[in-house]
């Protein structure tokens, strides 16, 4: 909910008071899960059982959704491939539940580095928005970008592997082995290069997110490889399934959808006005 | 970003689309003007696009999200660009319908991604802008470039959105106007400049929309956004539903036109794919 909702009735200096109070929590709850994730190795090994889950763009509604659908944390442990900001309404909600989870359940969620976890891209996609619009300043924004240069890239499900980069922009395709991505960012890559790395590194599979899948998950190059999309009805247009992948074991995998909550489970942010129009 | 901001490329194409944004300034679109043989050689490869669309339907295949049809109708568009525009250019402008092409290719989306966005409308701005530059299109055009032209062009767009169920292409989501378009705002918010009883506050209203909307591309926009997406208008559109509080279309135009600049032009992931060349060039402005 909004700040400004509850303040209605309040006096100026409460409700001022009680917003440094929150950018106060936020900046020591930042503060606290980049020493955590400070003392987590870059190839983070995590146990059996996991469910691992895909984009979330601010759908925080959807996320708590997520949660029904897979067991809440700590009874399941989780981890997330990123991009938990831009685009939705409740990007700065979503990651700082994440965060707040993070610090309680340390051991019990994993939160790895995407694409949108930067501060050049969440200044074209919203989440900077998002937070001059609540709070009329960047504050949020440069707290939770502070954590983002921490996060990992990437974890394994406890094997011994290469460091490997730029996987946060690049996607799998039907192509030879590696092509120009017409994102104008990262790579192509095609079922031969996916088979080589898989060998090498003696790996089962890859999971990735990134790209919207119409029915929440899509496996490719003969299941070395599965695409994990979290965020159900992507701008609102798109009708899709989410999924999360329940992993019981390495080789026990189970995916499970949700969709979109209906309306009536929502709250539509109040009217405001863009300062391009005033 | 700076470079492009300074370049004889981004003054002729802002101000190519402020010049069209005046000349449809409080007209419908049943406007009575000059049809010249150029808009309508235009609107015949339009309607050859369409009709491609119609000769490629959807299949039934095993996809990500788009449907993989769209890349054998981009295929035939591919191979028959220079073609296509070899039909609105006079024989003695041939040397410019390659480069004239490419940004025909640019105007429909990515076929990798099979998706389309506010970088892939600018191409098609570009396309129409490179035309006036080399004299296949005129002054005496603007209102037919906007009514006939670029609106055919938003209906073809729109089919291949939903035939091929497309994705939105670098959307930003609630945070931006919309996720395929930008333009038919702008140009349909100076449409309705003056208008005797239609306000900003009434696009939210169904009935305005219904009633008018074959006027106005405006209502038209709002009508499609209203058939594709779902739940409460001011949810899934908020930029929008925030516009229809801005007192007078006027403001809403001026803010659209402050907000295109900053949001398209202006932003790296947009500009990074637009193309330059002897007709939009990236050298910086000469002065006249």
């Amino acid at each position: 909910k909004f700040f400004k909702d509850l303040f209605i009735g309040v006096p100026w200096w409460l409700s001022q008071l009680s917003v440094a109070f929150y950018f106060l929590f936020l900046q020591r709850l930042c503060d606290y899960v980049c020493d955590l994730l400070l003392e987590e190795s870059n190839v983070q090994p995590v146990s059996t059982p996991v469910t691992v889950c895909g984009d979330i763009h601010g759908q925080f509604y959807d996320l708590c959704e997520l949660f029904r659908t897979g067991g809440q944390v700590p009874d399941t442990n989780y981890i997330f491939m990123g991009d938990f900001v831009d685009r939705g309404y409740y990007s700065l909600e979503t990651f700082t539940y994440l965060l707040a989870l993070k610090a309680k359940w340390p051991d019990r969620i994993t939160l790895l580095r995407g694409n949108h976890e930067s501060r050049q891209i969440t200044q074209v996609y919203g989440f900077y928005d998002e937070c001059q619009t609540k709070y009329g300043n960047a504050n949020a924004w440069r707290y939770c970008t502070k954590v983002f240069d921490i996060l990992l890239l990437y974890f394994q499900l406890c094997y011994p592997f290469r460091a490997f980069c730029d996987l946060v922009w690049s996607d799998p395709e039907d192509v030879d082995t590696w092509a120009i991505s017409p994102r104008g960012a990262g790579w192509l890559f095609g079922a031969k290069v996916t088979n080589e790395f898989v060998h090498i590194n003696n790996l089962k599979l890859i999971c990735r997110a990134h790209q919207l899948v119409h029915e929440g998950y899509k496996f490719m190059f003969d299941e070395k490889l599965v695409t994990v999309w979290s965020a159900p009805n992507y701008c609102y247009r798109c009708g899709n399934i989410a999924s999360i992948m329940v992993f019981k074991d390495v080789n026990t995998r189970e995916p499970k959808l949700f969709r979109a909550v209906p309306d009536s489970e929502r709250v539509i942010p109040p009217r405001t006005t863009t300062p391009y129009f005033l | 970003m700076g470079k492009w901001k300074r370049s004889q490329a981004y003054a002729d194409y802002i101000g190519f689309i402020l010049t069209l944004n005046e000349g449809v300034k409080g007209k419908k679109l049943t406007f009575e003007y000059k049809v010249s043989e150029a808009i309508e050689k235009l609107v015949a490869l339009l309607n050859t696009l369409d009709r491609w669309i119609d000769e490629t339907p959807p299949v039934d295949q095993p996809s990500r999200f788009g449907n993989k049809a769209y890349r054998t109708w981009y295929g035939k568009l591919d191979e028959e660009a220079e073609n296509l525009v070899a039909t609105v250019v006079p024989t003695h402008l041939a040397a410019a319908v390659p480069e004239v092409a490419v940004y025909l290719k640019e105007s429909v989306g990515n076929s990798t991604r099979i998706d389309y966005g506010t970088g892939h409308e600018a191409a098609f701005a570009a396309f129409l802008c490179c035309l006036c530059k080399i004299g296949v299109l005129r002054v005496d055009d603007q209102i037919a470039i906007v009514f006939k032209v670029f609106n055919r062009y938003l209906e073809v767009m729109r089919k291949l959105q939903k035939t091929y169920r497309m994705e939105p292409a670098g959307s930003q989501g609630v945070w931006g106007l919309d996720d395929f378009q930008f333009l038919p705002f702008i140009w349909g918010s100076s449409q309705l400049i003056d208008h005797p009883y239609l306000e900003p506050r009434h696009f939210v209203d169904e009935k305005a929309v219904n009633e008018n909307h074959k006027d106005y591309m405006f209502l038209e926009c709002i009508l499609f956004i209203t058939e594709m997406k779902t739940g409460p208008f001011a949810e899934h559109s908020n930029q929008l539903w925030n516009i229809s509080a801005v007192p007078s279309w006027s403001k809403v135009n001026q803010g659209l036109i402050r907000m295109y600049k900053a949001e398209c032009l202006e932003k790296f992931p947009v500009i990074q794919h637009f193309k330059f060349g002897s007709l939009l060039p990236i050298h910086p402005v000469t002065s006249c």
